[in-house]
């Protein structure tokens, strides 16, 4: 794979999980306890063996580069290639604003594109939770002799979420024949992961093209445009992927990381999923602290009763204090005899003693970033 | 201070025969220590947080392990342009090569390398103590008293006064007398075994006592008492705080149980003072239904299933269902199977427990096992071993072998 470099599409117009991506990318959103999103695709890269990844952003980018800093955690701080971080391309005699589609976020890094020597591109987004390697994709790709080859994964189960996709048709060979984009009726339910794979000289190509046109969207204006003229076929990826598309996606999605089946194929196969490290201390529990299927991360001070949650990096929970199936992101203090169902609690929340948050499962409480009450 | 102003020497050389099967593959500084440390950590992160960024660690004893640890120093910041971490095993020269013969001999065999910095000061550290410590403020202290050597000393009770090196120093904590071991101590002001040099009078000394062929090569023992009969300045620095040698089992695990003691005996959660480590790559732990866990620290990877007692828990330790762990440290990777019982032991890296056995069975009292350097009802298993089902292991046994 170390013909292929990566680029990551870390903005997602589409994707709005309210409060929680206000303030940050959606690929910087927290996940599962010390992670964030952006760190699944990037260790699914280096895990592939892809050393040249670069990182495209829109808005609010300035936690995601806090995160991913220099690469050294994903051992991407390299001489040749590494991490690439590709902020908004915006010309001084164009100031009307940031890129507003896929071909323009790929306009903007067309001069990345052409600078790097690999043959091959796969471009991915930054919202699935899933762990994977591109190997078989590539080997599809190339047996094919596709132009273009999407990864997909089957979404029966969560017809929900399919018709906030984008969904595949394919022939018996697995070359796309048709692509619906967020279907009403979803034909099938091969959902596309928002991963290509193609030749790098095509892609610049198709890019230049596009935005000649003025065209915005790399599967509306680009892919599904040149259906039959491209050889476009699709690549199943069988594991487990989480995607995150809305508050209770994400929600459900960070729930499901209880599961040991599932939390074993994400975190502990052959590939591990790397993040920023902290140095935080190995979380002390108290006396009278009761906590049952729940994710703790390091730094965390528990005195109370953790249910069915996600606690991240250095949270603390005091005594008296009941949290069931919440998320509480990193730094939040939990004081004294606080009684938290079902929320979603940002980073740096101050829950002040005796205080009572009960939302539902299908629609948890958001508390933003910083929220003292 | 400017940094170059100053090169820290840890030794890191010990076999620490005393902590028995933990330190049959690896040296004392490499032992896992508070969770996720190594007992390293300790001092090399007091050494960047106190501004010293040249630092080299004499090895000896199995370094592969510390060598790998440490790497190109970047957990600690210490991957430097200029100076930097520098792991220093013995090596062969033109005319001879030797291993070190003594803490003095290993900076006397390494004299080319801290020229190299031509630093005003040496600080020769210890790589088996636990301990937070500003060296920045020791260093000033020897520049204000215009020392010659500078001795870091801490009070120690009267009655244990007999097992340290015990200095005697006037009102100007000026050393008028050291004593090593004594019988009948007449201060009790140990020696911590950190010391700042003028590195142009410690180059001297090191040499002179080269060509003392009965010589031991040891600061304690030689150098510190030929500069004091050479009425060269030396002073005595007082530290206050935690401190602990965890050379036996015993002060292992009793370091150890002071982190998660309530309140902590030793503070490790100190923002401003973090004590860096390589992390591990591994998720957040996870504690199922019916875990019980209590006054207890727990790192990531974990799995618990069973109940955990004031323990401390490595990462990537299993706790299997109905089991029981009580007093307790499992390092990295260990697995305790459903239904055991672990009281008052430390189990190995990557050792597995298996089902429905029971460590630290006090109804056990002659077990063949037991080991002179297991005392106070500590056990110890050691690493990458396999307890099959069942087995039961009295109080204060080693195991060195898959039973």
């Amino acid at each position: 794979m170390n013909n292929t470099m990566g680029i990551i599409l870390a903005e997602n117009q589409e994707i709005r999980l309210n409060e929680l991506t206000d303030v940050r990318s959606v690929a910087a959103l927290p996940f599962g306890g010390r992670y964030r999103l952006i760190d699944f695709i990037l260790s699914n890269m280096v895990n592939s063996g892809i050393i040249n990844v670069g990182l495209t952003t829109m808005f609010n980018y300035s936690s995601l580069m806090d995160h991913v800093g220099s690469g050294t955690p994903w051992d991407l701080n390299r001489k040749t290639y590494g991490l690439f971080f590709l902020p908004p391309y915006i010309r001084r005699s164009n100031t009307s604003g940031v890129s507003s589609g896929s071909v323009d976020l790929l306009y903007g890094v067309l001069t990345h594109l052409r600078r790097s020597p690999q043959k091959h591109v796969l471009i991915a987004g930054g919202n699935l939770v899933c762990n994977m390697t591109f190997d078989g994709a590539m080997e599809f790709h190339r047996q094919n002799e596709a132009d273009v080859t999407v990864i997909y994964t089957n979404l029966a189960e969560n017809p929900d979420q399919l018709k906030r996709t984008t969904v595949y048709e394919l022939d018996s060979e697995n070359r796309v024949i048709g692509i619906e984009h967020n279907p009403r009726n979803p034909k099938t339910p091969y959902s596309s992961m928002d991963m290509y794979i193609l030749e790098r000289a095509l892609l610049i190509d198709m890019i230049e093209e596009a935005y000649a046109k003025g065209s915005h969207d790399f599967i509306k204006d680009v892919l599904l445009t040149n259906l039959t003229s491209l050889k476009i076929y699709a690549y199943e990826h069988k594991g487990f992927v989480g995607r995150v598309d809305n508050i209770k996606s994400y929600y459900e999605n960070s729930m499901l990381m209880l599961d040991d089946a599932i939390r074993k194929e994400i975190f502990s196969g052959p590939n591990p999923i790397y993040t920023k490290v902290k140095d935080q201390v190995p979380t002390r529990y108290g006396e009278n602290s009761s906590v049952s299927d729940s994710l703790i991360a390091d730094g965390c001070r528990i005195d109370g009763t953790v249910e069915n949650s996600i606690i991240f990096r250095g949270v603390n929970v005091g005594k008296g204090s009941v949290v069931r199936n919440s998320i509480i992101m990193q730094n939040t203090i939990i004081d004294e005899n606080c009684d938290l169902e079902s929320v979603v609690i940002d980073k740096e929340c101050t829950l002040r003693p005796l205080k009572r948050l009960i939302g539902q499962p299908n629609y948890p409480i958001i508390l933003p970033k910083r929220t003292m009450i | 201070m400017m940094s170059t102003d100053c090169v820290a020497m840890i030794l890191a050389g010990g076999q620490g025969s005393r902590l028995g099967v933990l330190t049959t593959t690896v040296a004392k500084p490499a032992v896992p220590f508070g969770g996720k440390y190594r007992i390293i950590d300790f001092a090399l992160s007091n050494c960047v947080h106190s501004g010293i960024d040249t630092v080299g660690v004499l090895t000896q004893y199995q370094p592969l392990e510390l060598n790998t640890y440490i790497g190109s120093g970047n957990p600690w910041d210490l991957n430097r342009n200029s100076g930097g971490v520098y792991v220093l095993p013995p090596y062969q020269k033109a005319e001879s090569g030797e291993w070190y013969k003594g803490t003095a001999n290993a900076i006397y065999q390494n004299m080319e390398f801290i020229d190299k910095f031509n630093p005003k000061y040496v600080l020769i550290l210890s790589g088996d103590h636990i301990y937070k410590m500003n060296y920045s403020k020791m260093i000033n202290f020897h520049e204000e008293k215009g020392a010659d050597a500078t001795v870091a000393v801490i009070q120690v009770p009267w009655e244990e006064a007999s097992r340290f090196g015990i200095l005697t120093a006037d009102e100007n904590s000026h050393i008028t007398e050291f004593a090593e071991k004594p019988a009948e101590p007449k201060s009790n002001l140990a020696s911590m075994g950190i010391y700042v040099f003028s590195w142009p009078v410690l180059k001297r000394y090191l040499s002179m006592d080269e060509g003392n062929p009965n010589s031991s090569n040891d600061f304690g023992k030689n150098i510190i008492p030929n500069m004091l009969s050479n009425n060269e300045a030396l002073y005595a620095y007082g530290f206050e705080g935690y401190w602990k040698d965890v050379g036996t089992v015993q002060s292992l695990w009793e370091a150890n149980m002071d982190i998660i003691a309530d309140p902590p005996a030793f503070e490790i959660d100190d923002k401003d003072w973090k004590i860096f480590s390589r992390n591990p790559v591994k998720p957040p732990h996870y504690m199922a239904k019916g875990s019980k866990v209590t006054n207890s620290a727990i790192t990531e990877g974990c799995e618990i299933y069973g109940t955990v007692r004031h323990s401390i828990l490595f990462e990537g330790v299993t706790v299997g269902r109905g089991a029981v762990v009580e007093d307790s440290i499992l390092f990295p990777g260990a697995v305790i199977g459903d239904n055991c019982v672990i009281s008052k032991a430390i189990i190995g890296n990557d050792t597995v427990i298996s089902n429905s056995c029971t460590i630290g069975d006090k109804t056990i009292t002659d077990d063949p096992h037991k080991n002179k350097y297991c005392s106070a009802g500590i056990s110890l298993i050691g690493g990458g071993l396999i307890i099959s089902e069942g087995i039961k292991i009295g109080p204060e046994a080693m195991i060195k072998e898959s039973i």
